[in-house]
Formats: structure tokens, sequence, C-alpha cells
């Protein structure tokens, strides 16, 4: 069978049994293919309580990369899946850059999961530039406070806050159009940042 | 040949070399090594929006020893030929925007879904397996039908995207663009063996015949 017949006959994640199943194939069939497709790199293999191997095989695993999905995934209690494919290669991106990300997508699942990040964002420094680069920093600053209110944070620097908090002339911003709270008004009020959540949308951090 | 573990160091390669943050859209076997279809490629087809940064990446593959060559020695006469740079057995085909007989289209650019950032500053958008067909029958060098029949098998083609596309290059100024699309297929069908449903043929070259009566009117 040609190599990539096989991997889009068993992308996904499999075990021994549903490959057998998938391929019409005896057990030692079964692991010569994933051999195969383990030798290439296209393989994850995780074991069981019960000793038993899964097989996460995709393209993905060769290609190798991160992406801001996986980072939010690893430090945030909500589990969000990948809306699209973004890989980034050669670094790891930080916990700053993947939180301005995630605010920039506008998608309410995906920045309600990231606001978990700042249990563990400390370069503040880092983070009021990259914010200042997007015209993002009264939304981090908000969704901070927000935070605050919810699960236990790393302190704002003082310079972030100060420098991110809007001016007389500034006017109302929305992190997603059209989306305002019924419970944070204080804070909407202080940053001039409508915020897209309500006090049940943050029930799951609880 | 590279590659999909060489071609990742090349890029990252170039990437630490920008001055900026460059976007660019990968379309032909690039892609294809992206989305699975193939271990390696010959030639690395980029798109990009805006002459400036052309100039930066070309400026970054020279400064890797890439050397320009002659574009006419691979595609002849065509038009919106590409620059070309070399280095061994690699090459860089650098189109702007539009690539021989075809545009790089809006369209085209939204359907590129997936990304690839390498470190900081080059981001490399992956063409969809509909628009490589177009580009492959754009490009229509030795090897490009093979890559398009590759596809064609591996995946299912929403023929009616094909036939929009066509429709949208046409109003872009882009005449051809049907029928060289409908030859293109019809040559997979017959000698490839590719299984391409008649009717997409069929309105094609209906399009075409509805442009020659226009044309005639006119």
């Amino acid at each position: 069978m040609k190599k990539y017949e096989l991997l889009k006959k068993l992308e996904g994640t499999q075990t021994i049994e549903s490959v057998k199943d998938i391929l019409h194939v005896n057990k030692k069939m079964a692991i010569y293919y994933i051999y195969r497709l383990r030798k290439e790199g296209y393989v994850k293999t995780k074991k069981q309580s019960n000793n038993n191997r899964v097989y996460n095989i995709s393209l993905e695993n060769k290609l190798g990369g991160k992406s801001y999905y996986e980072i939010i995934n690893e430090n945030s209690p909500l589990k969000i899946s990948t809306p699209i494919f973004y890989k980034i290669y050669g670094k790891e991106p930080s916990l700053e850059e993947t939180l301005v990300y995630a605010i920039k997508t506008k998608s309410l699942r995906t920045i309600l999961a990231s606001l978990a990040l700042f249990k563990r964002i400390n370069n503040w420094t880092k983070l009021y530039r990259l914010a200042k680069e997007n015209h993002i920093e009264k939304q981090v600053g908000a969704l901070y406070d927000l935070t605050r209110e919810i699960i236990k944070v790393r302190k704002m620097k003082v310079r972030f806050r100060n420098n991110s908090l809007p001016k007389k002339e500034n006017k109302f911003e929305y992190i997603i159009p059209k989306l305002k709270s019924k419970d944070f008004k204080k804070i909407e009020k202080l940053w001039k940042v409508y915020l897209p959540f309500n006090k049940e949308d943050l029930e799951e951090y609880k | 040949m590279i590659t999909i573990e060489q071609q990742q160091g090349l890029l990252l390669n170039i990437s630490r070399r920008l001055d900026k943050k460059v976007t660019v859209y990968a379309i032909g076997g690039t892609a294809m090594m992206f989305l699975g279809f193939k271990d390696a490629t010959l030639d690395i087809d980029l798109v990009f929006e805006n002459e400036k940064d052309k100039e930066i990446f070309k400026k970054a593959l020279k400064s890797l020893g890439y050397l320009e060559m002659d574009a006419m020695k691979v595609y002849g006469k065509k038009k919106n030929q590409p620059e070309m740079l070399k280095l061994d057995d690699e090459r860089f085909d650098l189109f702007m925007v539009e690539v021989i007989s075809f545009i790089f289209s809006e369209t085209m650019q939204k359907r590129a879904e997936q990304i690839h950032q390498f470190e900081n500053n080059l981001i490399l958008k992956i063409a969809n397996p509909h628009d490589i067909i177009l580009m492959k029958c754009a490009t229509d060098r030795l090897k490009d039908k093979d890559d398009a029949m590759k596809i064609i098998n591996s995946v299912k083609i929403d023929w009616k995207i094909l036939i929009q596309e066509a429709k949208k290059q046409i109003e872009l100024g882009k005449e051809r663009a049907a029928f060289d699309l409908g030859y293109f297929l019809e040559d997979l069908k017959r000698n490839f063996k590719v299984n391409i449903p008649q009717e997409v043929l069929d309105t094609l070259f209906s399009i075409v015949e509805k442009q020659a009566k226009e044309k005639i009117k006119g």
C-alpha cells in the first residue's frame, strides 16, 4: 500500500484493533503499517492505563512546529479545538504572543480559554510592546482585570497599567464587535473597552 | 530535490535573513508537500502580494548564495514569468500576483487557510488544493500534470470551485482561463486516465463558446 493512501486511511487516533479493522489486515500487518508511518515521523504514541497503545497519526506530526492553540490548551483548563491551521517553526511562541494572537482572533471561545495565560504571564514589557503594536493594550488590561475576578493571576506591572489606561478623549472599543457585558460594567468603564463575557460565561473556570 | 525537512530548514534560514515580516503564498510542490501530497519537490513556487516583499525575499535568497537564472529556459515565451533563483538542485520561482496565464486572485488568497510561520518574519500561506490545480494548469511544465493528477486522485474535488474560479479569472481579464483549464483537464482525462466528470469539461467549453460568440457580436 502506498504511503499516502495509508496515511489518509489511518489519519486520526487509532489502536492496533482499529488499524486491523480499517485495513482489513491481521495484527502483524497492522503493527508493520504503523511502524512504516512511525519511521517517517507521522505517528505519536501514547500508552493508556491498561497498557494499550493509542496512536495519533497525522501529517502534522511530521511537520512539527507549534500552534498558538496548542499553547492555549497546554495552559488553560478550557480546551479548544483548532479552528485554523497555524503552525510556527524555529521558535516556541511566548505566552505573551499567544495572548495577543488570541485576542486578535476575535473568537469568543479562544479569548475565553486564553484568559488562563494571565496566570503565567510575567514579561509585561513584552506584552505591552506586542499589545501596543496591535493596538489592543486597553483590551489586554480589561481582560486582565476581568480574569483577576475569577482566578488567581500574576500581578500586572504598574507601568503596564498606567501606560495602557485610556485617555479622556479615547472612545469605547470592542474586543468582539457588538458584544458587551452585563456584569462587568465597572471594568468596561475603567478601560473603555466592552467585554464580551458575562459571569455565566466564566463558570467553566470555577 | 528538496525534502520536507530540508525545506523547513531552508525556510527558517531565509526567515532569519528577512528585514521585515513577509507573507507569501506557496502554490506548487511546496504547497503539495505541506498538504501531504508529496515528499519532495524540485522547485519552490511562491506568489507575492507586492514587489517590495519579493525584493526583500530575493535579497535573503541571494545572501544564501542563490543566483538568478533565465526563466525562459523553463517557461519559454509564456507571459508573467517568475523571477528564478537557483542553488545546486534547489530552485525558487517567485511570482508577483500573476502566474503565467492566471491571477492568484483574492478568492484564492482567502482559500489559502493553512498558515506556516517560520521564526518571526516569514509567513507562508498554503494554496488550497483546488487552486494548486489551477496554478498547475497555468504553469503547465513537465510534471505539473502528474502533480494535478495526484491531487485529483487524493482529495474530493469540488468542480464548481474550479469552474467559478475560471469565470472569475475571465472577469479579471484572463480571457483564456476557461479554455486553458478545459484543455488541461481534458488532457488529464484522455492521456492520464484521470476521473474528471464530462459535464465539467462541457461547462468549461460552453463558457469558451459563449466568449467566442460575444467576440463575434462585438
